[in-house]
């Protein structure tokens, strides 16, 4: 186990490694700089000092190595699109709150998900199967920006319920400025799309598990539908849905664009997209590098959650074949 | 509110009045002006809420890239919605765009109309109770100046020519020491400017000198004034809350000493997502909106509601043009038949009725749009770029491609615009290609690689469509970006030679405006660009918002907040309405 680990971890840095290498080289393929302008261009010599000041003066392949050799040491530049703070502060402090979002928005697509795609599949083929089945396509459908325009425009706007945003500055909120009612609207939008996908995956599941042999063996031993669904059929149903959810965590903790913008909150999501239109490099790197560290991170916790759940998967273990 | 559709002669007959009187303002009153003395703390009107809920809440839009408050520091990247509060220039402009006084209370030129001297108001102050002095001026311009500070406004001084400041283009090219700039302080109360030739309008160019505390810049470096901690103003308001992308709250300066003491209490600047400006309006949230912000949809629904539409003000803006833009030393629009084609191919009259709504443009013939100096008020230009698609399949004829046959497929740019103008651009390529016969690909580029190309020499755009908003109001500023040596790859001697002299030209106003008329002949006539629209800019603005500097018309009977009238926030405020 260890070694699989520690070989995960090296797979990991290589990952982060080739990543950077491509990114860095696609961003400095696009044309335009961070310093080109809308109207005039910068006299050559302000333009000079600016490129200097940056380290762009340099071939492209010694910005490589000095940004990787700070980078490791946790020092990702300063941003072209904030010039006054370091890297690792905006992030520090912008995907906290994106962290928010995304932890609240995990617990209410996953629990909502889980229990439409449950009775789902416990009511297969019913009105209510065709009810949920029916949401979760819209949701995986539908944009979540649609999504959030149309409940700002039912539940701030028409029905004057809920603020239309802000993060915490509603004031009304459970603890200081947590768990607040400007809280509530983000996290619906954003959460409706990761549901659908939770509850079709959870509905799947169930569905062929509950189609096993072994689930038709329980139940003739005369065990309860409570004690057949806990022991076998949603223990056994979990691998697959681990996998999908899995993949939905590392989006939901970087944020969104579209959700952070309609509803102020001041987030990384919009980092992702302001960073490369406005070449802003260290930003890209950083937001980039961060991406992939999660996403391979992500992974490697869905696999030691397999072992966890089903004890037949060792990780490791050598191919009998 | 006098509507301005409602009696065009009328309107433009005025407006005729007022352009000669703005270029002779410019040129002779601005020459030598003293100001009023003596400035007393505004009170509220009458008809004000009480002091405690003088507060006005604004939109800020959390995609824009901004980095300071501080126009010396980038012109750019500032934050937009709480604008130029922490300083005063040197001069700001009344409703009808005259230069009145700002800071400097008095100006005059000598005898060679290069040095110009600027006496600052008595007992002007920074916040933290410091003089504020010529000296603070000096060391502005010489930071924006120097090369190290990269100002992404520098081109301005150049771009101006005769009236940039002596050594400009030298300073900011390294070639000398922010200190050889033409811009000197003789004493704490006198400025000097000294500019490379005879510039009538340069009263109106120091609209734009804004300062930096020179104490502040050298402790703190030039983003001082992003924390509340180390910001220091000389403006009406001072920092009291930043958090970039999310809030800005600004307060009334008490020490403020300046000719625009603030009504208001406070202004929040609120940031949220462009797409959502006009619902937290209706939800109470802020308190105005901008026209850009403003989609087809929310028009309608302005159209359509009495209170929201008598509170929409609609006014110049920075009288900006829409325009085609050519490649003109390569074919095919290296020949002016083709490019006379286009202009006559274009129905800028259903465009802007379908596609703009007329609320917001009017069609275009010409680069200069009527209301600004030496523009075509009396439509004499129209007949050179009208829509007439007869006329243009002739002239296709006459180049060579009769109906559009053996035409090369063109690929017209945009610079990164927004789903609104996309639609205005793709409309025009759509009617060129339909009159014509001929195929116009249109492709909305970013914004960086369109300047790129645009900006590149030779020029790597053979069509493009752009906007143009003034800098300065003079027709050298829009009519010198058409000069040869400016963004666009056209060339017309004669064009050169008449924007240059009457830029440079004093004692004549009348002869200097017909020879702007003369140039702007030319630029339609050989069609250096294609022009579309006009745009009329507004604002949404709550009822209970009030002040004569946006709800009073003014002389062309237009109400609204017009551009670079700084003392527009201290003059607003909230009536007992709300």
């Amino acid at each position: 186990m260890l070694s699989y680990l520690l070989g995960r971890i090296f797979s990991l840095a290589m990952i982060l490694l080739a990543v950077s290498v491509i990114v860095f080289a696609l961003m400095h393929s696009v044309p335009g700089g961070p310093f080109d302008e809308r109207k005039g261009r910068l006299p050559p010599a302000a333009k000079a000092n600016i490129l200097k000041k940056y380290g762009l003066d340099q071939p492209v392949w010694k910005q490589y190595v000095n940004y990787m050799s700070h980078a490791l040491r946790f020092d990702f530049g300063i941003p072209f699109q904030r010039p006054h703070t370091t890297v690792a502060k905006l992030i520090g402090k912008s995907w906290a709150v994106t962290v928010q979002v995304g932890l609240c928005t995990i617990a209410l697509a996953f629990t909502l998900g889980i229990l439409l795609g449950i009775y789902a599949a416990y009511h297969q083929n019913s009105w209510v199967d065709t009810v949920v089945t029916f949401i979760s396509s819209l949701g995986v459908t539908v944009p979540n920006f649609v999504v959030a325009m149309w409940l700002i425009l039912i539940f701030s706007v028409s029905l004057g319920l809920l603020p239309m945003g802000g993060w915490g500055s509603s004031g009304q909120c459970l603890v200081d400025r947590y768990f607040c009612t400007d809280w509530i609207l983000p996290v619906v939008a954003y959460a409706i799309a990761p549901m659908s996908v939770v509850a079709r995956y959870t509905r799947a599941s169930i569905v062929e598990v509950m189609g096993e042999d072994f689930v038709r063996t329980a139940r003739a031993k005369g065990l309860s539908e409570v004690k057949v669904m806990r022991k076998h059929v949603l223990r056994n149903a979990q691998i697959p849905m681990v996998t999908a959810l899995g993949t939905e965590i590392p989006n939901l903790i970087t944020g969104s664009i579209f959700i952070e913008s309609t509803f102020r909150i001041n987030g990384l999501g919009k980092y992702f997209v302001t960073s490369t239109l406005n070449r802003d490099y260290p930003m890209i790197m950083a937001t980039f590098l961060l991406v992939a560290f999660l996403w391979g991170v992500l992974y490697l916790l869905t696999d030691i959650a397999y072992t966890l759940i089903d004890p037949r998967v060792r990780l490791g273990a050598k191919s009998l074949s | 509110m006098k509507h301005p559709k409602s009696n065009p002669m009328s309107l433009w007959s005025r407006v005729r009045c007022r352009n000669r009187w703005l270029v002779s303002g410019a040129m002779l009153l601005s020459a030598f002006w003293v100001a009023p003395t003596g400035v007393s703390a505004q009170s509220l009107p009458s008809d004000a809420a009480p002091a405690s809920q003088q507060v006005l809440r604004v939109p800020c839009d959390n995609t824009r890239n901004e980095v300071t408050f501080d126009f010396a520091v980038s012109v750019y990247q500032r934050y937009e919605c709480v604008p130029d509060l922490f300083q005063d220039t040197l001069v700001d402009l009344d409703k009808d765009f005259n230069v009145i006084p700002a800071s400097a209370e008095s100006w005059s030129v000598d005898a060679s109309g290069k040095v110009w001297t600027f006496k600052l108001r008595p007992g002007l102050k920074w916040s933290d109770g410091s003089a504020l002095t010529a000296y603070d001026y000096e060391a502005t311009f010489r930071y924006s100046a120097s090369p190290s500070s990269a100002w992404d406004f520098t081109w301005f001084y150049s771009f101006i020519g005769a009236g940039g400041i002596k050594n400009w283009s030298k300073v900011i090219a390294g070639d000398m020491p922010p200190s050889a700039l033409g811009i000197r302080a003789v004493d704490d109360r006198t400025l000097e400017v000294e500019t490379e030739g005879v510039f009538p309008p340069l009263p109106g160019v120091m609209k734009f000198a804004f300062l930096l505390s020179k104490k502040a810049l050298e402790e703190h470096g030039p983003y001082y004034n992003n924390d509340p901690d180390t910001s220091v103003s000389a403006g009406p308001y001072v920092l009291k809350e930043f958090d970039p992308g999310n809030r800005i709250v600004v307060e009334a300066n008490p020490n403020y000493t300046g000719y625009r003491p603030a009504r208001l209490k406070r202004i929040e600047g609120i940031y949220m997502s462009p797409a959502t400006f006009f619902t937290a309006f209706q939800q109470g949230e802020v308190d105005t909106v901008p026209y850009e912000r403003l989609t087809p949809a929310d028009f309608k629904v302005i159209q359509s509601d009495p209170v929201l539409k008598d509170n929409y003000l609609r006014h110049f803006g920075d009288f900006r043009t829409d325009y085609l833009l050519f490649d003109t030393y390569t074919a095919p629009f290296n020949d002016v038949k083709v490019r006379k084609a286009f202009a006559y191919a274009l129905d800028r009259e259903s465009i802007v009725k379908n596609v703009y709504g007329e609320i917001k443009a009017m069609p275009a013939h010409s680069m200069l749009m009527p209301g600004y100096p030496a523009s075509d008020t009396k439509g004499a230009l129209k007949q050179y770029q009208t829509y007439d698609c007869n006329k243009a399949k002739q002239y296709l004829a006459d180049a060579g491609f009769p109906n559009g046959k053996g035409f090369p497929a063109q690929e017209m740019w945009l610079r990164g615009e927004g789903p609104a103008m996309s639609a205005v651009y793709q409309a025009s390529a759509a009617s060129i290609a339909q009159c014509l016969n001929i195929k116009i690909e249109v492709s909305n580029k970013d914004g960086k690689v369109y300047m790129d190309a645009l900006n590149a020499k030779p020029t790597q755009l053979t069509l493009g469509a752009v906007s143009y908003g003034m800098d300065f109001l003079d027709p050298s500023n829009l009519l010198g970006i058409w000069v040869s040596s400016g963004r666009h790859s056209w060339k017309n001697d004669e064009f050169d030679s008449l924007v240059a002299k009457a830029s440079n030209l004093v004692g004549d106003d009348r002869k200097r405006e017909q020879m702007f008329r003369d140039a702007q002949k030319i630029l339609v006539d050989e069609v250096g660009g294609v022009f579309i629209a006009h745009r009329w800019q507004g604002d949404l603005f709550k009822p209970y918002v009030q002040g004569d500097s946006f709800r009073t018309p003014d002389s062309n009977g237009i109400s609204g907040k017009h551009w670079g009238n700084d003392w527009y926030w201290s003059n607003v405020y909230i009536s007992n309405k709300k």
